[in-house]
């Protein structure tokens, strides 16, 4: 990603309509004893475009945010988000993906394994509380929703990002479909 | 190929917000309530506090079409359990109005003003959901009542059931741990870091009610003498003090039912869940209790 004032506004619009979204909307509507969690879509689409440095440096912003505004211990969702943002970022920057549904799966890895670290740090703080199995269900529920939302997530991104963009994955997955067949002259490739 | 300065940047920049996160957390369990980061989390969330608002109200009818849904496809399996608990309550109405007009009589004989369980003289303010956790790890909701409409730092939150048409009133919901001049954060009793002393009535078996992480729908009573406890039994704040701290919540307020007790292998402890009476999966409206009923014996709250 490009380092620019415009390109940090960009990054931070999207992270403040995740917080505020997920705070008053997204928490409140539980579905099948779940919820969509849009911060960890929103941190992983900017790591996903972004790369690696984008990635941890947004989730160690949303993290704090997050914290901040909803009264939780402050610290782990950051730690947690920045871990998430830098894995999403590398695996971007090593696997080189392009594929078109590839977001549905980044979206599931990045919050399965952000609420299973999440739930690791709660541990590690000492919860002093007897933790009931529907944690389990909580937690696949939540991973299979923003699967779902992820494709819908992560093109709003891409749109909010584009500008700030150095390489974009969907363009290089264009750029190699094989040219088309064009005209009687048989130019191939240019399209007439 | 690689580029040594890019791989030492990328190191670098995890390496620090890492760090960042870490002596944020340590510094944040280290310092008091009166602290940088628990001071910047009270400008946070009365700034963001009319955003939420403005979000919470312009969202409300996609929370409610998705709880219809969801109630749609809860309802056919409830209708038949709810069936049984009509009769139950009819059963149980006969039994307390009976009791009722008997209890009333004696009032007269004795002279003696007793209140009906709740504690009286608490002033409750209604307040309105704006934010809630966004995990079940910390379970807490943010109200549009603060500091300016009289509410303070650990004052107890009671909110309605889930259908208070069919006599599920409500109960103890939680307690205020943060205030703003506009907003408040509640800490629910279903969050880790919360145990509320209470007391089975009619029985009179006191104990401690903590959450089970992750289940909004269940809640334990530990450590719980004074007798055996029966299900379908209320449990109700006992107002005792049971850990250092000033006192909070004031003697009888409900809390829930008794749906299952389970006893050791030498049977001298009992772990007895409980059913919550308010609705904390879905709350829009609470109240919180301002004002402290005054000679009336009040329960303390564990906090780590």
């Amino acid at each position: 990603m490009i380092l620019s004032p415009g390109s940090i506004l960009r990054v931070g619009v999207l992270v403040l309509l995740a917080v505020v979204l997920q705070l008053s909307g997204m928490s409140q509507l539980g579905i099948l004893g779940g919820h969509i969690d849009l911060v960890v879509l929103a941190v992983a689409a900017v790591a996903y475009y972004g790369g690696s440095v984008s990635g941890c440096a947004t989730g160690f912003a949303a993290g704090f945010l997050l914290d901040l505004v909803s009264g939780a211990t402050m610290g782990v969702s950051s730690l947690v988000l920045t871990a998430t943002g830098y894995g999403v970022g590398r695996f971007r920057e090593l696997r080189d993906p392009s594929h078109g549904l590839l977001p549905m799966g980044v979206g599931a890895a990045a919050t399965g394994g952000f609420v299973v670290a999440f739930a690791a740090v709660s541990f590690m703080l000492d919860v002093g509380a007897s933790v009931s199995p529907l944690v389990i269900r909580d937690a696949i529920v939540t991973t299979l929703l923003n699967a779902l939302l992820a494709l819908p997530v992560f093109t709003g991104a891409r749109r909010l990002l584009g500008p700030a963009l150095k390489v974009d994955p969907l363009e290089r997955r264009r750029r190699r479909q094989p040219p088309r067949e064009t005209g009687p002259l048989g130019l191939r490739g240019l399209e007439v | 190929m690689y580029d040594r300065n890019v791989v030492r940047r990328r190191r670098a920049a995890l390496a620090v917000f890492v760090a960042l996160s870490i002596a944020i957390l340590t510094a944040y369990f280290g310092e008091s309530g009166g602290g940088f980061f628990h001071a910047l989390q009270r400008g946070a969330q009365e700034a963001f506090a009319p955003i939420e608002t403005g979000a919470s109200r312009a969202l409300k009818p996609v929370r409610d079409l998705f709880g219809w849904a969801g109630d749609t496809f809860d309802a056919k399996g409830e209708n038949k359990d709810l069936r049984k608990e009509v009769d139950r309550l009819r059963s149980a109405l006969a039994e307390s109005q009976t009791a009722q007009r008997d209890a009333s009589q004696l009032k007269g004989l004795v002279g003696l003003r007793q209140d009906d369980g709740f504690p009286r003289g608490t002033e409750p303010v209604a307040a309105r959901v704006i934010g809630r956790s966004p995990n079940v790890w910390y379970s807490s909701i943010t109200i549009d009542k603060g500091s300016s409409d009289g509410v303070k730092v650990d004052q107890p939150v009671i909110a309605a059931g889930s259908d208070p048409d069919k006599d599920e009133v409500g109960g103890l919901a939680g307690k205020v741990t943060s205030v703003t001049g506009g907003t408040a954060q509640v800490t629910l009793i279903t969050d880790a870091s919360i145990g509320v002393a209470a007391q089975v009535m009619p029985s009179g078996a006191t104990g401690v009610v903590r959450p089970a992480v992750g289940n909004p729908r269940d809640l334990l009573m530990e450590f719980v003498e004074g007798g055996r406890v029966t299900e379908n039994t209320t449990v109700a704040t006992s107002g005792f003090k049971i850990e250092k701290g000033q006192s909070l919540f004031p003697r009888g307020i409900p809390i829930g039912r008794v749906t299952d007790v389970n006893l050791d292998e030498v049977e001298i402890y009992q772990r007895v869940h409980l059913e919550p009476f308010a609705d904390l999966k879905s709350i829009d409206i609470v109240q919180v209790l301002t004002r402290r009923p005054s000679g009336a014996q009040t329960a303390g709250v564990i906090t780590p």
